[in-house]
């Protein structure tokens, strides 16, 4: 039985990414601290590319495309991909099935690496239009961060 | 040995794959070494790039970066034909992935556990 661990291991990993999404859906990760800070960020200040992604995808499961294009415009650019390639990948190792299958060339996936890479340097940068590629803060995050920062002393 | 279809490793003794059933005899008719093959029908390998992205925007940076070179080395030796070195990428590949999301749970669970010490502590005061 070399694939055993597979019987528990999908189940498993379908469990944990419906209560991630569930986590996500209900909580925001702007406001709420449930969700782990990046360590990255935490440390040098800097915006990774996949800084803004949770809070994103807590905006895209909502319906506010604008408010999660401003946290991450990649993730949203990517979430169709992403989504479809999930399900391809559930259906395939529950049913047997496989969607339509998406053969992307080495030279798009390199691209894509280039792309990620340089989103995460754009971003970085304190000039206009760069700067509008960081996360950009809520309102409501930012009246709660005034709020906190006029409490403590 | 891995099967053709959906690239699952399968025991060496195996004659049908474990995971889509596919036989696993080698078909005479097809010669072992074929001429470079563009996205051979039936010839599947996994390259995990859903996940290696999602690795690298989710958990870690620099591993699920290792995990996206690696599935487009996947694609690109499929390109070439080169089904064996597809496969040896695919494994790193996943690897990869699995490396980024230890190291992005080992993350959250510290985080969890530093906010569990934190209310407690502010429970004290």
């Amino acid at each position: 039985m070399p694939n055993s661990p597979k019987i528990f291991l999908l189940p498993a990993m379908l469990t944990v990414l419906a209560a991630a999404l569930a986590m996500l859906y209900f909580f925001d990760p702007a406001t709420s601290g449930l969700f782990p800070p990046c360590p990255l960020r935490y440390l040098t200040g800097w915006y990774c590319p996949g800084c803004g992604s949770l809070r994103a995808m807590h905006q895209l499961l909502l319906g506010n495309l604008r408010a999660a294009w401003a946290l991450n415009p990649l993730t949203v650019l990517l979430s169709p991909f992403l989504l479809y390639g999930t399900a391809s990948f559930a259906l395939f190792e529950l049913r047997g099935r496989r969607l339509p299958r998406l053969f992307l060339p080495a030279a798009f996936i390199r691209a894509l690496y280039a792309v990620i890479i340089l989103f995460g340097i754009a971003r970085n940068i304190p000039l206009q239009p760069f700067a509008s590629l960081a996360p950009a803060a809520p309102q409501v995050q930012a009246g709660r961060a005034l709020r906190q920062s006029s409490q403590t002393p | 040995m891995f099967c053709t279809q959906c690239g699952a490793n399968n025991a060496d003794t195996a004659t049908t794959c474990v995971q889509c059933g596919r036989s696993l005899q080698p078909a005479p008719s097809l010669p072992a070494q074929s001429a470079p093959m563009l996205q051979t029908p039936g010839i599947y390998v996994q390259n995990y790039l859903v996940f290696a992205i999602l690795a690298t925007v989710l958990c870690c940076l620099p591993a699920g970066i290792v995990a996206i070179v690696y599935a487009a080395q996947v694609n690109g030796k499929l390109q070439a034909g080169d089904i064996a070195g597809a496969q040896a990428a695919s494994k790193n590949a996943k690897m990869w992935c699995w490396i980024s999301a230890g190291v992005g749970l080992a993350a959250g669970a510290i985080w969890m556990l530093l906010v569990g010490i934190g209310a407690l502590s502010n429970l004290h005061h």
